[in-house]
């Protein structure tokens, strides 16, 4: 489904050039559920937001169902969000200013016309509610963001990043910034998805804990995909093993 | 759809975006009245000279006036422009000097005028001297009659004197004595009326309680006695007499009420020797919209070396344009604040968008476009433009409305006249809404707020999604 050849990127500062990405190659299949670890730094969220077309590669492609995506003109890459892609981040990222529901609504909002929003605004409201209603939030649909616990406010945002039924999920340290239990609990709901609706995912972090329910790890090892097979016996003891390599 | 909930919730959270709101309310509300007060002295202003003025007026270069004004006014009405008239009537004005004591014995005064001679039955139809006399008998029917109260007070001022039997001689010797002087009574010499201007006759008194109407205290009373001296026509020697004020002239425009003295024109052509001369031949048409138009006739039948041909805004052409100019600037210098309004949107929608870099991220993240970002905050200020307008434009209107009131209230809480009644002769701050300006001002205001939040919008617009979701 979605497929990285020789991905290049680095971030530039006057004359100083910090390199993130040096030549990722990664495939995705339908359905999968991705793990990609690394440390902190390795360019794991620079690698999903390259996926996500929120930033541009230095060189190297990337396809999505066989059509390059990387080098769409904005309008294209603006509908591609919007359509295939749902994004769950670290921090929730919801709209302050709106509800549980309003925030749901948004990527309908944002894809709609105007017109078309306000004929179909029953169905896409049905939709929303019924997706808040499955994270388990339907109790708190006229709620703001900051009257939410951390994990609901991530539930409400998977709810979000999944309001126009895209294709691919791409989590950003979903986990990151909530304890052990609830992370669990919103992996187990990603999982659950996964299983259900055939979402295809690809979730970033740096916690090996989390990793265990899905269906492939990649190691993000100094800018490149390492091949070793990732050991789910625990972050330090892997850690150590990934930086012995580096240094050799 | 997002943008226009964003936008609605921007301006319901954002209670900063509340002082925009009342910048440009204020700027507009301060328009609305600067324009209405300035549209509504305007108005009455030229209310009042058109009021004063005839329509077109012909007019002689020299004091000296021109001969047979029955046969000028034959010629005019068979002019090609003739059907356009209403009526015309000949006058004669020059300078003069009048003189009148206060009270029997008080001060004497001695002041410049205008002394306007003229025909009150065909100067009333011309319009413009009649409905400002005081007497409504006059107003009616103007004329130079004393009234019986003024008649009363020239007899005071002038008793009758016994008259001489016959020429005084020397008594010869046998002869009887001459007849007792007691009786009979000579008749009164009663002076020719004067119609003097109310200002000439009253002063405003200054004493008067801060914001109410000024009272008038009256120095020439009908029946007092006034000097006029002025110039002959064909010699420039002094000519004067004795006139009896018979009524005021108050057209409540200072200029004129200060100045003008009206006698009857027969008598005037009589004391400057200028029998069956004018200096004007004043013109009412029937539109007066026509005036530029006769005016252009006439002057094609009366030759420019010895006539002059005015419509009334042309005689009055450097006040209304004073008017006019003094307007415009008042409108750009209070355009300023509506100015300094979109600087602070200018500001306020920085921060805000430094505020929300996060939110933007997280829009882009989802698919909104540069242009729909750029969009909610254009959205934003025109939002805030058009709340701050319409809130302006309810302030400003209410405002206008009750200014004379707030006038009197400021003056009073302040002990400072802000409108001083006896510079205009305004018992009230006239007020003239102008639709189509409320609606200039509103869409100007509109327009500066949304062109000062276009800065902000675009950089909010080019914020890399990336950058914007890790801002801290």
């Amino acid at each position: 489904m979605l497929k990285v050849q020789n991905l290049h990127k680095a971030y530039r500062r006057h004359a100083t050039v910090v390199p993130v990405l040096a030549g990722v190659d990664l495939e995705v299949a339908a359905g999968e559920f991705l793990s990609i670890i690394g440390a902190s730094g390795s360019g794991k969220s620079t690698l999903l937001h390259l996926l996500g077309t929120l930033d541009r590669p230095d060189s190297g492609s990337i396809y999505l169902d066989g059509q390059r995506i990387d080098d769409l003109p904005p309008r294209q890459r603006d509908r591609l969000r919007n359509q295939k892609f749902g994004f769950i981040f670290q921090f929730y990222h919801l709209l302050p200013e709106l509800t549980a529901l309003e925030n749901v609504l948004t990527p309908a909002m944002v894809g709609y016309s105007l017109c078309g929003y306000w004929w179909s605004r029953r169905e896409l409201r049905r939709r929303a509610i019924g997706l808040l209603e499955r994270v388990g939030l339907g109790h708190r649909l006229s709620h703001r963001p900051r009257e939410l616990s951390g994990g609901e406010m991530q539930r409400c945002a998977i709810a979000r990043a999944l309001m126009l039924q895209p294709p691919l999920l791409l989590a950003d340290e979903p986990t990151g910034n909530l304890d052990a239990h609830t992370g669990g609990q919103i992996i187990a709901l990603l999982r659950q998805l996964n299983r259900d609706a055939g979402l295809t995912i690809v979730m970033v972090t740096h916690n090996l804990d989390l990793v265990a329910g899905t269906d492939r790890v990649v190691r993000l090892v100094a800018g490149r995909i390492d091949s070793a097979p990732v050991s789910h016996r625990g972050a330090d003891h892997d850690y150590a093993g990934l930086h012995q390599r580096q240094a050799g | 759809m997002y943008k226009l909930l964003l936008c609605g919730r921007y301006l319901l959270t954002r209670y900063l975006a509340f002082v925009c709101i009342v910048s440009v309310m204020l700027g507009v509300a301060t328009l609305i009245v600067v324009n209405s007060v300035m549209s509504g002295f305007s108005s009455k202003l030229k209310e009042r000279l058109h009021g004063l003025l005839s329509d077109v007026m012909v007019e002689s270069v020299s004091l000296e006036g021109f001969a047979d004004p029955a046969d000028k006014m034959r010629r005019i009405a068979a002019s090609p422009v003739g059907h356009l008239i209403e009526a015309m009537s000949p006058q004669i004005e020059v300078f003069a000097m009048m003189q009148f004591r206060v009270g029997y014995r008080g001060e004497l005064i001695t002041r410049p005028c205008k002394l306007i001679g003229l025909d009150p039955d065909s100067r009333a139809k011309v319009g413009g001297f009649a409905e400002f006399l005081e007497n409504p008998r006059n107003r009616q029917r103007p004329s130079f009659a004393l009234s019986e109260e003024a008649q009363r007070r020239q007899l005071l001022l002038h008793p009758p004197l016994p008259e001489l039997p016959g020429p005084l001689d020397f008594a010869r010797p046998g002869e009887p004595p001459p007849p007792q002087w007691d009786t009979p009574i000579a008749p009164p010499k009663v002076a020719r009326g004067i119609i003097v201007g109310h200002a000439i006759a009253t002063y405003r008194d200054k004493n008067a309680p801060l914001g109410e109407s000024a009272r008038d205290i009256v120095l020439l009373h009908p029946g007092d006695d006034v000097t006029i001296t002025t110039v002959g026509a064909q010699r420039l020697q002094p000519v004067y007499d004795r006139f009896a004020v018979c009524d005021y002239f108050k057209s409540e425009m200072s200029e004129y009420d200060a100045n003008y003295v009206f006698v009857p024109l027969d008598y005037l052509q009589r004391l400057r020797t200028m029998e069956d001369r004018v200096t004007s031949i004043q013109i009412r048409l029937k539109d007066p919209e026509q005036a530029a138009a006769v005016r252009d006739a006439l002057q094609r039948i009366f030759p420019a070396s010895t006539y002059q041909v005015h419509t009334w805004q042309d005689k009055q052409g450097p006040l209304l344009a004073a008017i006019g100019i003094e307007r415009n600037l008042l409108n750009i210098i209070l355009f300023m604040i509506i100015v300094v309004a979109g600087f602070g949107i200018l500001a306020i929608f920085s921060m805000i968008v430094v505020e929300k870099t996060r939110d933007i991220g997280i829009l882009k993240s989802l698919g909104a476009t540069t242009l729909g970002i750029m969009s909610i905050f254009v959205g934003y200020g025109l939002l805030l433009g058009v709340v701050g307008a319409a809130l302006g434009t309810v302030l400003g209107l209410a405002i206008t409305d009750n200014i004379n009131e707030i006038e009197r209230f400021i003056a009073r809480s302040t002990g400072q006249a802000i409108f001083p009644r006896d510079v205009y002769y305004f018992n009230m701050i006239p007020t003239n809404v102008q639709p189509g300006n409320v609606v200039l001002i509103n869409v100007g205001a509109i327009l500066t707020a949304v062109i000062f939040s276009v800065a902000p919008a675009l950089r909010a617009a080019t914020l890399h999604p990336v950058r914007a979701l890790r801002y801290e």
